[in-house]
């Protein structure tokens, strides 16, 4: 006998509410279902009825957590339309703010994901230090989430040389958390039963669904924009690309956790060899009629943008395409075998922009009877 | 013996790492962006602010020829300060815009 248990896709308050109606057979997850366009915005559209700069404001406004990286595309993208190459000191501000912000939005995941499998003291152990990252990005741009940073033809404000001992030494207490998250991803009994050998995906699948970032590079995947595509200045920086092999839920984990490492990394670089000069160069916005595509690395993987511009100072189209529709493709195949007490974690270790996952409804689908289950319910179920 | 209890012990000794904000309020930076600020004296009526404007907050009076900001629109960018020649528009420290009537 199967039962539906329809998973959301209510919840206002958070960026992107889904559906997912899951068949089980007892505790075992038989087949998985999506539904998604609950939060459709109609941005895309509006994004041609402004001119390219107000559109800046809006494309900040798509995802609040990846802010920076959405607009460093679109502003790569147009720089592209039009021709011209911001000046040397603004992409390494633009590279400063968009490591800062991998750093914070997978600190946010960690605290998500230890919440998910109720560890909640690594919850507010991590969102402590997601703060400290908060901090720098208000001292550089201004403000703690929304950066209004990048504009086309380099960035609007400089990074000043007064804030960079307070930048590296916040960049040194994050080294050390999450020195001390990665030595306790590798040994704690709650999150090596909770993690390994959950929401297992591996290589075949993650190429054949097309997987992207960390969740790619979790299954073993060696694919990272930054390196393969480089933008910005990351062809002068030196990095590596973090990959793992197992593919579950703890191999996610420690490929977003060791990609801090590395984020920090790259920081500590982009400060000590930043260049004195312009940050921002006039851009005539009348772009002739030309298309251009744009693609960068963002913290939950890659994300392309399109645009094509006519001739006047709006764009004929802007199109993008986010990470966390990439990787709903290879959900499915996470779930298969799993059970519903790994649901919570398995939806999580995609890192989607979403949570949405709150109110749960069980279905006997011989009888019809519906029958709800909080989140907190859920992930108290045990076998 | 859970990994994460030592970690446990010296936070319980440590005081707060959050501050208890209407009593105790931090300084936002310098550079920050809060509510903007115009300057009527220094207002050239150029009206450079309100083409700048990406959220279309800003509005003309009709008597006086000044612009004045809608905070219920503002997406605080700056834009607005950065654009205008005399520098009558400024983005202040301000961050609490909830009243009590």
């Amino acid at each position: 006998m199967t039962f539906i248990v329809p998973i959301g896709p209510q919840h206002p308050a958070l960026k992107e509410p889904a559906f997912f109606r899951f068949e089980v057979k007892g505790e075992e997850i038989a087949d998985v279902d999506i539904r998604f366009g609950y939060v459709h915005r109609g941005i895309e559209e509006a994004l041609q009825r402004r001119d390219y700069k107000h559109d800046v404001y809006l494309i900040e406004r798509i995802c609040g957590i990846c802010n920076v990286v959405h607009t460093t595309t679109y502003c790569q993208a147009i720089e592209q339309l039009a021709g011209v190459e911001p000046p040397e000191r603004a992409k390494y501000i633009r590279v400063i703010i968009l490591e800062l912000e991998r750093i914070h939005s997978h600190l946010l995941w960690l605290g998500i994901a230890a919440h998910q499998i109720g560890f909640n003291t690594l919850f507010m152990l991590a969102w402590r230090d997601r703060e400290r990252v908060m901090d720098l990005r208000e001292i550089i741009s201004g403000n703690r989430v929304t950066s209004a940073t990048n504009t086309i033809g380099g960035v609007r404000r400089d990074v000043k040389p007064e804030h960079v001992p307070t930048i590296l030494r916040g960049l040194d207490e994050l080294e050390h958390s999450t020195k001390y998250y990665i030595d306790l991803f590798n040994s704690d009994r709650t999150i090596l039963a909770r993690c390994t050998n959950v929401g297992i995906l591996t290589k075949d699948d993650a190429r054949k669904f097309c997987a992207v970032g960390p969740l790619a590079r979790a299954s073993g995947v060696d694919t990272d924009i930054r390196r393969d595509h480089p933008y910005a200045i990351y062809d002068k920086l030196s990095f590596n690309v973090i990959t793992e092999r197992e593919g579950d839920v703890w191999a996610k984990s420690m490929v977003r956790l060791r990609e801090i490492l590395e984020a920090i990394h790259i920081v500590r670089q982009a400060v000590k060899e930043m260049p004195i000069g312009p940050i921002r160069i006039k851009v005539n916005l009348e772009i002739p009629r030309n298309e251009a595509i744009e693609r960068t690395e963002a913290p939950r993987g890659e994300l392309f943008y399109y645009a094509l511009s006519n001739g006047t100072d709006s764009p004929e189209r802007v199109h993008v395409r986010t990470p966390t529709c990439a990787n709903f493709a290879s959900i499915k195949r996470m779930f298969l075998g799993g059970t519903v007490a790994e649901i919570p974690i398995v939806i999580w270790s995609i890192d989607p922009c979403f949570a949405c996952n709150d109110r749960v409804a069980l279905v006997d689908s011989h009888t019809g009877k519906t029958f709800n289950l909080s989140l907190k319910e859920l992930r108290k179920w045990r076998h | 013996m859970p990994r994460i209890l030592p970690q446990v012990l010296r936070n319980l000794l440590r005081k707060p790492a959050t501050v208890k904000y209407p009593q105790v309020r931090v300084e936002p930076p310098k550079g920050y962006r809060g509510r903007p600020v115009v300057d009527p004296e220094r207002c050239i009526s150029c009206w450079l602010c309100i083409r700048t404007c990406p959220a279309r907050a800003i509005t003309i009076s009709k008597e006086t020829k000044k612009p004045s900001i809608w905070l219920g629109r503002c997406i605080f960018c700056g834009e607005c300060a950065e654009v205008c020649p005399a520098r009558a528009i400024t983005m202040t420290k301000e961050f609490e815009f909830t009243t009590l009537r």
